[in-house]
């Protein structure tokens, strides 16, 4: 366990990721008081990436629960296995079992399937907190998000057929959002918040070079000179972290040691996703753009190094 | 440092100024649009006891993560926390904040007494009194156009009469979507939790089959109305029609345009019309502009339309097609705002032009990209634009 926020921010980079301070407040703050870690911010920054380095991190199991309209209790928390249940019915039918027998006897441990809900609240019992990652709760419906504040407030379920289960150390939880509707106030601030931004441009330079250690140190500055200069860019979608991660292990890929303008040409698709953008993007402009990251990145190489 | 220590279980050494800043920072907080219940300061309270008080940077994110649960309260957070944590100790300060841009619309002002101590009085004299560090709160909108505020006379008795009639008339919604959550019902899929309940009273053996069906609910509508000058005459009429469906129907967003684009979904909710009329009368400063509904689409389709186009929205747009911004722009956002939401609705006042064909130019871009165009040539009337509506509604 933690015992300040650098120890946080110390072992992240352990797992190479490279937490901005605040995050690390957060998450340290979150493991403290028992809270859930709420996190929004753009696609492709990272948000997800937290859950699995911070169960890394914490030596525990990962569960990840991802949402969809319509997402209902027995996709999340549990299910009987009604297959199993019958079957066992008519071999209680043929030994002449009563009707007691019956009823107690198909309700019983053995037919219930766990789901990732119910997994997490049972398996944070022996001191061993999992994290629970509920991911982009914005795409659940209302039902879902007011179902999933009962569970937050108290981490216990009741199973009509079996009674209560209640966890004995509340999971660790990062719930993430992409923002396509708003969620509700009541479920937020039972939460830490916190908002990813895009990164500077020195911390998007380590993420590089530690997510990918054998590209040229050049290439990697210029890289990230590049998408720091794309985000400026009024674009429909601008390029996350994780499009600087696929753009760099892909020139990587080319055998490339240096951002030529023909080669970011033939893989912008790589970190443009819709046409528009790469419309917007041919020709003249992508040529200042790329004469204007090359600079950058010249400029920064006395900073960084 | 002056602060006092917060201890783990929660108290505070004997003369600690801190719970009391604190508290007084919440109510600056509260009063700012954010949650800062008294509740929720002693909670952050108690977390302040687990961070290291002399990093200012951790004292900072500790209270900025459990008081601000929306994106766009950071910002107005950041800056009441520079202002208040660093402000001289001997003196009243008046902070005169500018309002969020989507929370009321009134300017909103504070005392905060002397003689707290500031968090980090000791550390730089940069925190001097002065104008300087008010200025940083100042309002920041200046614009290069003229800003316009519209000041709205009360609504009459009779027209407040017809708005309830009008209310009781409206469609629940425009359209209904099915949802992917499955009701008990009668449908195709077997509900199979309930189908073993129900036929173990048989011994298993399957009587009865149970099954489930979509539910429906109503379509999310976003409304997008044209102020601009052309447009003024019906401004009040269709604020009015906003503030009746913004009320009367659930997950209503509403915009409104002129030279840029301005989200007044919160202000027009107002029960009291002439309250919700004056809010957005305030908050919104190109009343009777110019027209660039290109540009403005634009910023709705890069800003918002992933926020609030979910769920098969239906969009209503409302404007006479007068546009004065780039013709090959608006064509491009049109084209793009309907591809993204379910259905795209025009609602085009045909100004009072005895023969008026929607041939403009911004007509011209916008029409092939139009789902439903709906033409009305009588506005003096809130009602027709109802009816209109209501037929549409039958049609799908």
């Amino acid at each position: 366990m933690f015992d300040s926020v650098n120890s946080v921010q110390q072992t992240l980079q352990e797992q190479d990721y490279i937490a901005e301070r605040g995050l690390a407040t957060a998450i340290y703050l979150a493991l403290r008081l028992g809270r859930p870690l709420f996190l929004e911010g753009e696609a492709g920054v990272g948000k997800t990436e937290i859950a699995r380095v911070l169960s890394g991190a914490l030596g525990s199991d990962l569960i990840r629960l991802q949402c969809y309209e319509g997402l209902d209790a027995s996709n999340a928390l549990y299910e009987w296995n009604y297959a199993a249940q019958m079957l066992h019915l008519r071999l209680l039918e043929a030994s002449g079992a009563s009707r007691e027998e019956m009823q107690a006897g198909i309700f019983s441990r053995e037919f219930l399937q766990t789901r990732p809900l119910l997994q997490a609240v049972e398996s944070s019992v022996d001191g061993l907190r999992p994290v629970l990652l509920i991911d982009e709760i914005d795409r659940a419906d209302e039902e879902f998000e007011a179902f999933l504040l009962e569970l937050l407030s108290d981490f216990q379920v009741t199973i009509p057929e079996l009674g209560t289960i209640r966890a004995g150390t509340p999971p660790v939880v990062v719930v993430t959002s992409n923002r396509t509707r708003e969620v509700h106030d009541a479920l937020k601030r039972r939460c830490l918040y916190y908002w990813i931004d895009y990164p500077s441009f020195e911390k998007e330079l380590r993420i590089v070079r530690t997510k990918a250690p054998d590209v040229e140190p050049l290439l990697a500055r210029q890289v990230t000179a590049f998408i720091q200069e794309m985000r400026e860019l009024e674009l429909f979608k601008s390029p996350g972290v994780a499009e600087t991660l696929d753009w760099t292990a892909a020139l990587v890929a080319l055998d490339q040691r240096a951002l030529s303008l023909q080669t970011v040409a033939e893989t912008l698709g790589v970190i443009l996703k819709y046409q528009d953008d790469i419309d917007m993007l041919s020709g003249d402009s992508l040529q200042a753009l790329h004469e204007r990251a090359i600079v950058q990145a010249q400029t920064n190489a006395a900073l960084v190094s | 440092m002056t602060l006092a220590p917060v201890l783990p279980d929660g108290t505070f050494h004997q003369g600690g100024q801190l719970l009391h800043n604190l508290l007084l920072f919440g109510r600056m907080c509260r009063a700012l649009g954010m949650a800062a219940t008294p509740n929720r300061m002693i909670e952050v309270a108690n977390a302040l006891g687990y961070i290291d008080l002399g990093q200012r940077l951790d004292v900072y994110h500790t209270m900025r993560s459990l008081i601000v649960s929306r994106q766009r309260d950071l910002e107005l957070f950041d800056r009441a926390f520079d202002l208040f944590w660093s402000r001289p100790v001997d003196d009243w300060v008046q902070l005169d904040m500018p309002p969020p841009v989507e929370n009321e619309p009134r300017r909103m002002k504070f005392l905060l007494p002397p003689g707290a101590s500031p968090l980090d009085e000791n550390s730089d004299g940069a925190a001097s009194p002065g104008d300087s560090l008010l200025t940083a709160v100042l309002p920041t909108w200046s614009r290069q156009e003229q800003l316009r505020y519209k000041d709205f006379s009360e609504m009459s008795q009779e027209e407040l009469a017809l708005a309830k009639r009008i209310l009781e008339k409206l469609p629940q919604s425009l359209d209904f979507r099915r949802t992917r959550r499955l009701r008990p019902g009668r449908g195709a899929r077997i509900d199979l939790r309930r189908a073993m309940r129900q036929n173990l009273r048989h011994a298993g053996e399957y009587f009865t089959l149970p099954t489930r069906t979509p539910g429906v609910k109503p379509r999310p509508l976003v409304l997008i109305c044209d102020i601009s000058g052309s447009m003024e005459r019906y401004t009040r009429i269709f604020l009015h029609f906003m503030h009746t469906f913004a009320t009367g129907m659930q997950q209503v967003e509403s915009f409104v345009f002129s030279v840029h684009l301005t989200r007044i979904t919160r202000q027009i909710r107002h029960k009291s019309i002439d309250r919700a009329l004056s809010d957005v009368g305030s908050s919104v400063n190109d009343w009777g502009g110019g027209t660039r509904t290109g540009e403005s689409l634009r910023d709705f389709n890069f800003r918002w339309s992933r926020r609030v186009l979910g769920r098969g929205a239906m969009v209503l747009v409302i404007t006479d097609g007068w546009d004065r911004g780039n013709p090959v722009v608006l064509r491009h956002e049109m084209e793009r705002l309907q591809r993204s939401c379910h259905r795209l609705i025009w609602l085009n006042p045909l100004l009072d032009l005895p023969r008026y064909e929607p041939l403009t130019r911004g007509a011209r871009a916008m029409l092939p990209y139009t789902d439903d165009f709906l033409p009305l040539r009588n506005l003096d009337n809130l009602e027709t634009v109802v009816t209109a509506l209501q037929n549409l509604a039958k049609r799908h």
